[in-house]
């Protein structure tokens, strides 16, 4: 078990279990994310990856365990709380309103730190927004559904960013889009925690790698180690 | 290949088939054939609409536009309890099974059913008649025999599916939908899962949606790769992997 | 002038006018339970007691200096009412958010509206002890006094205050809703309020303030209707039923069709008062049900995904509880001697309740399925069975046979009406459906309105049993009563019975194995209907009474009660629930008024403590034991072992 005095990081997890009902989906998982850091959750549907992330964020209402964020406990934290701290969450299955056009998306995070990206900054890097701005949130394009839901957390000033599959059923030519725009990010200073199934979009983008698997974090590997253990990794995610 | 499949030989076939969430189109003029006695992967890049077409032939979600034929018959107007009567059972990507009861029974409603006394409010449930032997075989044949007497709930999740083929088997189904079935299991489950559904196979149809490629590649004769609601490519694996477009839209772009 | 369409104008537009004024309260009370039940997802059954306590909260400021002497406190007329009173009701509201409601969101619909029906019994009740049935006054404010000659009719004006404020009021919540950015917020509350918390919103205190602001209009509803009905009790309780059926025409959840549906309906009300009196009560139930034929998600709603039915069994395959010869044999012996330890009228009471119960757990328990109505199967077979009785002089056996008839018949209609809904939208229906019946039970002649149909004969059964001797009734009614419990234990039991609980437990997968989930949930609709009607035809013939109390909604109420006390989808947990609400009645009998707002507690009670029912705690307990035996058996607990471990030990353990 990882020692929840990890040297430097900003987001620590330890030892985390969490429950949908009956069943379990986290069986004690470890792994921590440095400030600046692009970390990726691999691993099979159902391993458990998005469960982490949605704990992390304070949706999963039965768990255990630490999550430990800027020198601060989150485990028991409702999300609003949480969300406060500077923790901004993209879902998987991407939360566009449907009854909101696409401003009253883009506009509804409430702003809770300086130095959230300006709209003109979001703009430029989701042109098409501009052009949708009051059309129906889910009369958007799968991509631009996407967009929007990252750009929407960008504006509210939080530092740390989750990401649940980012490039889900998106064409290669908006996945590269996408890539882009994390990589800006990135280089902003901005802290990315990912899952994504897409491996060779994440083996772009992230420094480190955790491998899931029933609820737990098996293998961590670098960016530096990948070559090395690309087969292995593949083994895992059954590619 | 070891299957006697004639070649035009088709169980299924989907022309058109298109599905439109709210102006969103899941799956757009998909057309889809399945060979008889084969067994068919349906591959793609998550939103694919793998699930949406398979809700499709299914009848658990109504198509926009498009017809599905079974065995020559149209059976687009089906109601999907219907669906299953004519012999095409689906399993379901989260394990479908009977919480509750006990592995036996989860079974035992599956064996019921041909019986043709469900409706039989009046009877006991003695008067099904010894279904304990087929519930036995059926059990033995998924390595789950000794969990008979266990409620589902308690079952690992590899043996959830496990139950969930048994079940199906139960019915005898002439074709077998099967919706992710190695998801969520760990590398060691899927070879056995793989080798059932390989014995399974026989005399049978499988049509599956999968995200491991190493099992459809392994198990599957034919395979259709969608992507963005749209069939990209079609055809043995050897020939799909190759496919460029395939490669870009399900493993990623290859370039640097 | 001359007649419109053979009708005095006068009569028409006045009509029309009271249409209009009506439709205005709908719209705003409906407008309100949209957004409660679009935001909350609580069926806010609470809600007519709310707009009570805000006609009694202007009627109170009225009054202050006599109901708070030597205070010096003036006496505060309309205008205050009109500002203070819905604010303090809309506090009143968060309070019961906070206490109440809060811990029923996570739960199954149906708790949600248990809950609300408990506290409106409670608020409701507590009133009715200190105000009774009587209704006060309340003047028209000075300055909205007389009215406009327009020619052709005479506009009070403060009608024309009312329905104009109505308007505005509900066009303005519609307005802040759909285009401000709070409305944002509670829009996409509504649609995924987990998000809207990772984004850092306050979602509970969103939550509790768009309550207390549903609330709050009622209480504004409440004060404006103080000067045209009366302020009495009752008022909340007439109309609430109404309203669901609104929101239900409307489409629940839509905010736009509860206003439209609710003034829509007001006029259809008002004009059917002049062409058929006879329908003006019913008029909206009937469109209700011509709606939900053609557009199952209402005239505005959109459809929602189908949810599955709700699993709230708390039974335990091959317990004891559960071993139906075993209990049969014991209720049998118990009820035998009953008869020597209470009264037998008391006894036939609790056997009666008790097979209404069982019916009534057949579709709540083991189908999953919150019927909010089977007082329509049980009072019309009552009052065929009465009718068939007295008026034709039928033997009992030939009346109770037509009794049970038609309650099947209209169970099997309610039942194809309703089937396809889940959760609240079923309850909903069924209630109004069964409002129907009640309506028409009120105008026949044959049923004879308040007096019910007295003095039935009991007769001889078979032409042979004398039932006017207490004892000969008593156990005929146990010999109903066992094959009625023997019955429902059977169908759970059978084929059918293992189907359906399929059904309960996995819909899609049922369905996916050759399933048709819809017909097998009408059967048992049906079975359940037919069940609760022969419980109504022996009581017909028991109490040689059938009364409106039989087809009123509180008696669909009191059966869901008896369920849940005694444990929703055990097999003695209705039997167990209709003793203890037999008895609490009669120990509260002495409580006059009371009753009502005990019962009420009662139920909020079992919601918040007591969602197992007593069998239900029982079989928990005696589950937990067992399991201690077992796990001190074994020295390994397999369930609490992660799946990795298990997999692992499978591939161990050799798998070919």
């Amino acid at each position: 078990m990882s020692k929840l005095e990890n040297n430097g990081a900003i987001l620590t997890v330890a030892d985390l279990h969490a429950w949908y009902g009956e069943s379990k989906a986290l069986h004690g998982m470890n792994f921590h994310v440095k400030p600046g850091e692009l970390v990726t959750l691999l691993g099979r549907n159902g391993a458990g990856k998005t469960t982490a992330l949605r704990s992390i964020m304070g949706l999963v209402r039965r768990k255990s365990g630490a999550i430990r964020f800027a020198d601060e406990e989150l485990s028991h934290r409702p999300a609003e709380f949480i969300a406060r701290r500077g923790i901004a969450y993209c879902p998987e299955e991407r939360g566009i309103f449907a009854s909101l056009s696409v401003g009253e998306n883009l506009e509804l995070p409430p702003v809770i730190a300086t130095g959230g990206m300006p709209i003109d900054e979001i703009f430029a890097l989701f042109p098409n927004l501009k052009r949708r701005w009051s059309s129906q949130g889910t009369k958007l394009s799968g991509g631009e559904q996407q967009m929007l839901a990252i750009a929407r957390i960008l504006r509210t000033g939080a530092k740390f960013l989750l990401l649940d599959e980012p490039t889900e059923g998106l064409a290669p030519v908006i996945v590269q889009q996408i890539a882009a725009v994390i990589q800006r990010l990135k280089e902003q200073g901005y802290t990315l925690l990912m899952v994504e199934q897409n491996f060779r979009f994440a083996a772009k983008l992230a420094d480190r790698y955790c491998v899931v698997e029933h609820g737990r974090v098996v293998e961590t590997f670098r960016r530096d180690e990948l070559d090395a253990a690309t087969h292995k990794i593949e083994v895992y995610l059954g590619v | 290949m070891h299957k006697n499949a004639l070649q035009d030989d088709y169980i299924i076939e989907a022309e058109g088939l298109t599905k439109t969430f709210s102006g969103f189109s899941a799956v757009r003029n998909v057309n889809l054939k399945v060979r008889r006695h084969s067994i068919h992967a349906l591959i793609g890049p998550n939103g694919a609409g793998k699930t949406t077409t398979f809700n499709l032939i299914t009848k658990f979600l109504s198509p926009t536009a498009g017809c599905i034929r079974f065995n020559g018959e149209d059976i687009t107007a089906l109601r999907p309890a219907d669906v299953a009567l004519k012999g095409i059972i689906r399993s379901f990507q989260i394990s479908a099974v009977f919480p509750r009861m006990t592995v036996g029974e989860n079974v035992e409603i599956a064996l019921q059913r041909p019986l043709g006394c469900s409706y039989h409010f009046w009877q006991s449930e003695r008067s099904l008649g010894n279904l304990t032997e087929r519930v036995d075989q059926l059990l033995d044949a998924v390595g789950l025999l000794g969990y008979r007497n266990r409620p589902a709930a308690g079952l690992s999740y590899g043996r959830k599916r496990a139950l969930e083929i048994a079940t199906t088997l139960a019915l005898d189904p002439e074709m077998m939908l099967l919706d992710e079935p190695m998801s969520g299991l760990g590398h060691e489950d899927v070879e056995r899962i793989s080798e059932l559904i390989r014995k399974v196979a026989a005399q049978r149809t499988i049509l599956m949606v999968e995200h491991n490629l190493s099992v459809v590649a392994a198990l599957s004769d034919n395979i259709t790769v969608l992507a963005a609601g749209q069939v990209l490519s079609e055809g043995p694996y050897s020939v799909v992997s190759q496919d460029p477009r395939v490669v870009e839209a399900y493993i990623g772009s290859v370039d640097e | 002038m001359t007649d419109l369409l053979g009708v005095p104008p006068a009569l028409l537009f006045g009509q029309l006018l009271v249409g209009l004024i009506n439709g205005s309260f709908y719209a705003m009370m409906s407008l309100g339970v949209a957004i409660i039940f679009g935001m909350l997802r609580i069926g806010n059954f609470v809600h007519g007691a709310q707009y009570m306590l805000g006609a009694f909260g202007a009627w109170y400021l009225l009054r202050l200096p006599e109901l708070l002497p030597g205070l010096g406190l003036p006496s505060l007329g309309y205008w205050w009412a009109f500002f203070i009173v819905p604010v303090v009701v809309g506090m009143i509201g968060a309070l019961m958010e906070r206490l109440f409601i809060r811990r029923v969101y996570d739960l199954e619909h149906a708790y949600g509206l248990l809950l609300t029906v408990g506290l409106a019994m409670v608020i409701e009740g507590l009133f009715n002890v200190a105000y009774g049935a009587a209704g006060q006054t309340y003047g028209v404010p000075d300055a909205l006094k007389g009215g406009i000659n327009l020619g052709f009719m005479f506009l009070p004006i403060y009608r024309a205050w009312v329905i104009g404020a109505a308007l505005v009021i509900c066009f303005g919540a519609w307005f802040v809703i759909e285009r401000t950015k709070l409305g944002s917020y509670l829009r996409a509350a509504t649609e995924n309020p987990d998000l809207v918390r990772a984004f850092g919103i306050n979602v509970p205190r969103m939550l509790m303030l768009t309550y207390a602001f549903g609330v709050g209009l009622a209480g504004l509803a409440g004060v404006m209707a103080a000067p045209i009905y009366q302020v009495s009790p009752q008022m909340g309780q007439s109309i609430i039923v109404t309203i669901f059926a609104v929101v239900v025409i409307g489409g629940m959840g839509s905010i736009f069709g509860a206003i439209v549906s609710g003034l829509m309906l007001g006029l259809i009300e008002g004009l059917t008062k002049v062409f058929y009196p006879e329908a003006s009560t019913t008029v909206i139930f009937i469109i209700m049900t011509i709606v939900l034929v053609f557009r199952p998600a209402g005239l505005f709603g959109r459809e929602t995904s189908s949810h599955t039915v709700a699993d709230l069994s708390s039974g335990r395959v091959g317990s004891i509880l559960e071993n139906s010869r075993l209990w049969l044999l014991i209720l049998a012996v118990i009820g035998a001697a009953l008869p020597f330890v209470v009264y037998p009228i008391f006894g036939m009471k609790i056997l009666c309740l008790a097979l209404f119960a069982c019916a009534y757990n057949l579709i709540f328990g083991y189908v999953g399925l919150l019927a909010f109505g089977h007082a329509a199967f049980y009072g019309s077979a009552a009052y065929v069975t009465a009718h068939a009785a007295t008026a034709w002089g039928l033997p009992p056996e030939i009346s109770i046979f037509l009794g049970i008839c038609v309650s099947t018949m209209i169970g099997a209609l309610f039942g194809w009406l309703a089937i396809r809904r889940q959760g609240l939208y079923f309850a909903m229906i069924t209630l109004a459906l069964a409002q129907i019946v009640y309506f028409y039970a009120v105008q026949s002649g044959w049923t004879h309105g308040e007096d019910g149909i007295q003095s039935v004969p009991r007769g001889r059964l078979f032409g042979f049993i004398d039932l006017n001797n207490s004892l000969n009734m008593y156990y005929v009614t146990l010999a109903v009563f066992l094959a009625g419990f023997a019955f429902v234990n059977r169908i759970v039991r059978s084929p059918f019975g293992r189907t359906l609980k399929s059904i309960r437990e996995n819909e899609p997968r049922a369905i996916s194995l050759g399933y048709h989930a819809d017909r097998f949930k009408l059967i048992a609709f049906i079975l359940s209907a037919m069940l609760s009607g022969v419980a109504g035809s022996m009581k017909a013939i028991i109490f040689q009474l059938a009364s409106l109390a039989d087809v009123f909604f509180m008696t669909s109420a009191d059966v869901l009660l008896m369920t849940l006390i005694g444990g929703v989808g055990t097999m003695l947990g209705p039997v167990v629930g209709a003793t203890i609400v037999a008895v609490l009645q009669r120990e509260f009998a002495s409580f006059g008024a009371w009753v009502v707002a005990m019962q009420g507690a009662i139920f909020v009670l079992c919601v918040l403590f007591l969602r197992k029912g007593v069998i239900g705690t029982l079989e928990e307990f005696l589950s937990n034991r067992e399991e201690r035996r077992h796990s001190a058996l074994d020295e390994i607990k397999p369930m609490d072992r992660s799946p990795l471990s298990q997999t692992a030990e499978a591939d161990a353990g050799g798998v070919r």
